[in-house]
């Protein structure tokens, strides 16, 4: 009862160092190993605490402020971009089919360069969403949020109707290309084509390395975009590398990426196969002037007749038409010669 | 002739309903199968600077040398309610440096100068050893290096600072490229609601 009485009576602050002694005791080894490598003074550490003190504790009316813990993209917003990728090929497809416009055309390239490429930082994109795609639809484990099953199909419903419309004016990574295109000259039909199967390998390659096991999946499409690096304004050098290569030869081989490499192009020419519009050299009206295969720097434009599952709704054609374009617009004549065919 | 065209519609007509039926089953296929959103998150049970045990070991810095946003899309976060608030905060300083005219150490352990402190609640200018002072990561500055993450645990500090992925930063990659990198293969993908809670500090293993 007395050796009670005793302990209770005896000091707080010896109390507090019984109970601190571990901790000090870890402290001052921690010291001393750090300390052997930096020869400054230990500063005994104040107030070692092992609880954290709430608002009461602290009083004067602290209120202890919100972490910072942003939320992912919020849900509605990634269907906002699911519906303006939707609205950038209607408009893509009205301006080129009905319009015949490239100067808007024109416009709604860089908007989209600057939203879904600078913006939205390349992601989420139809040309990558194949891999994602092509694992959920072979991994039991692995699914998709709707907004990019979305991403992947609709492009692909526009070509069934009209044509490549998500290449012109929609798809960042053409944008950026299409926006270089500066002297473009007619690359060989041979080599066009034989460079032009290298897609489908590439498609190949690409669901092959998807429909891995887990561990050893990997999507080489995103890996190896080279324009990414761009939109992100960091990335690995090599690549930083490839795309500028890229951007270089697309000023006088029009879009090299889209044309030669691109995997969703690939399935778009496909689909493009079944529309049933298109862009098109009007029979009735043309004069065999030949001005818009010559202006076209995709090379889609063959006998005089446009071939749709290479063309990537840039306009072009119609831009350079006496009949239809710029020249139609700013009223030149066209006169007719005296025996020459009308 | 016009016979002709009506078939090559026709027949056209049929492989494009295909195509979409096609196209529709596989989607319809998918979207069942949507589950929501899945986002990166560092674990901090398995991270090397959040991790307790680990100390007298270098800090990890591969989140901030691997991610392919500027400066990283991890950062180092202090919880704020775990924080316990101390004058020297082994975090912020670097408690091995030269003691300064105020007997607090004259070097901070932060090299890019991202955390500020301040003093809160009822403030006595006399004492400042035993006020509160509060430690704010400015989100401009860090790069998710984590110098401060390993200091603040066990024994020094309480573990109020983890590195967390930021989902205003993260562009949600399909392979992570820190999770490439890190050798405790301390990223993973988890459901939205799971990977926003308050992490736990574990001793590896347990």
């Amino acid at each position: 009862m007395a050796r009670g009485v005793s302990a209770r009576q005896r000091p707080n602050g010896v109390r507090l160092l019984a109970r601190l002694m571990p901790a000090a005791f870890v402290l001052i080894g921690c010291l001393s190993v750090s300390l052997s490598r930096a020869p400054a003074q230990a500063i005994p550490y104040q107030r070692p605490v092992d609880t954290a003190p709430q608002p009461d504790a602290i009083g004067g009316g602290y209120k202890t402020p919100a972490v910072q813990k942003p939320l992912p993209r919020a849900y509605w917003l990634q269907v906002l971009d699911v519906a303006l990728l939707a609205a950038a090929m209607g408009v893509s497809v009205w301006l080129v089919l009905k319009r015949r416009d490239r100067k808007w055309l024109v416009a709604l390239t860089a908007g989209s360069l600057a939203y879904f490429g600078f913006y939205r930082q390349g992601c989420i994109c139809p040309i990558g969403s194949i891999q994602n795609v092509a694992v959920a639809l072979t991994d039991p484990r692995y699914s998709i949020p709707m907004v990019v099953t979305a991403t992947f199909v609709l492009p692909l419903v526009v070509a069934l109707f009209f044509g490549r419309a998500f290449c012109g004016g929609v798809c960042a990574l053409g944008a950026i290309q299409e926006l270089v295109v500066l002297k473009p000259i007619q690359t060989p039909r041979r080599l066009d084509q034989a460079l032009g199967l290298l897609k489908y390998a590439y498609l190949g390659v690409a669901i092959l390395f998807a429909i891995k096991p887990a561990l050893a999946r990997d999507f080489v499409i995103c890996r190896f975009d080279p324009f990414v690096g761009f939109f992100r304004r960091e990335g690995a050098p090599h690549m930083l590398l490839i795309g500028g290569a890229f951007l270089v030869a697309g000023m006088f081989i029009g879009r090299p990426y889209c044309r030669y490499l691109c995997p969703y192009g690939a399935l778009l020419s496909w689909c493009t196969r079944l529309a049933h519009r298109g862009v098109t050299i009007t029979p009735d009206k043309e004069l065999d002037c030949g001005l818009c295969a010559g202006a076209c720097p995709y090379g889609a434009i063959e006998e005089m007749r446009a071939v749709r599952p290479s063309c990537l709704y840039c306009a072009r054609c119609y831009a350079f038409c006496p009949r239809d374009g710029e020249l139609a617009q700013a009223k030149a004549t066209l006169v007719q010669l005296p025996g020459a065919p009308s | 002739m016009s016979e002709d065209i009506t078939r090559r519609a026709l027949l056209g007509n049929v492989a494009r309903g295909t195509v979409l039926l096609t196209l529709a089953g596989g989607a319809g296929f998918l979207i069942r199968k949507a589950n929501g959103q899945v986002v990166w998150q560092v674990d901090a049970a398995r991270c090397l600077n959040s991790r307790l045990g680990a100390v007298n070991v270098a800090a990890c810095n591969l989140c901030t040398t691997e991610c392919v946003v500027p400066l990283s899309a991890v950062r180092a976060v202090n919880e704020f309610s775990k924080c316990g608030r101390c004058n020297i905060c082994p975090a912020y300083f670097n408690i091995t440096s030269a003691v300064d005219a105020h007997g607090l150490p004259s070097e901070k352990l932060c090299p890019r100068d991202a955390i500020i402190r301040k003093p809160i609640g009822k403030v006595d200018p006399e004492d400042p050893a035993n006020n509160f002072y509060e430690y704010v990561i400015d989100e401009e500055k860090c790069d998710g290096c984590g110098k401060c993450v390993m200091q603040c645990k066990e024994p020094l500090g309480l573990g109020s600072i983890t590195l967390r992925i930021r989902y205003d930063k993260c562009v949600n990659c399909n392979r992570c490229a820190i999770s490439g990198a890190c050798p405790q293969s301390a990223l993973v993908q988890l459901p939205v609601e799971q990977a926003l809670r308050p992490q736990v500090l574990k001793w590896p293993g347990e």
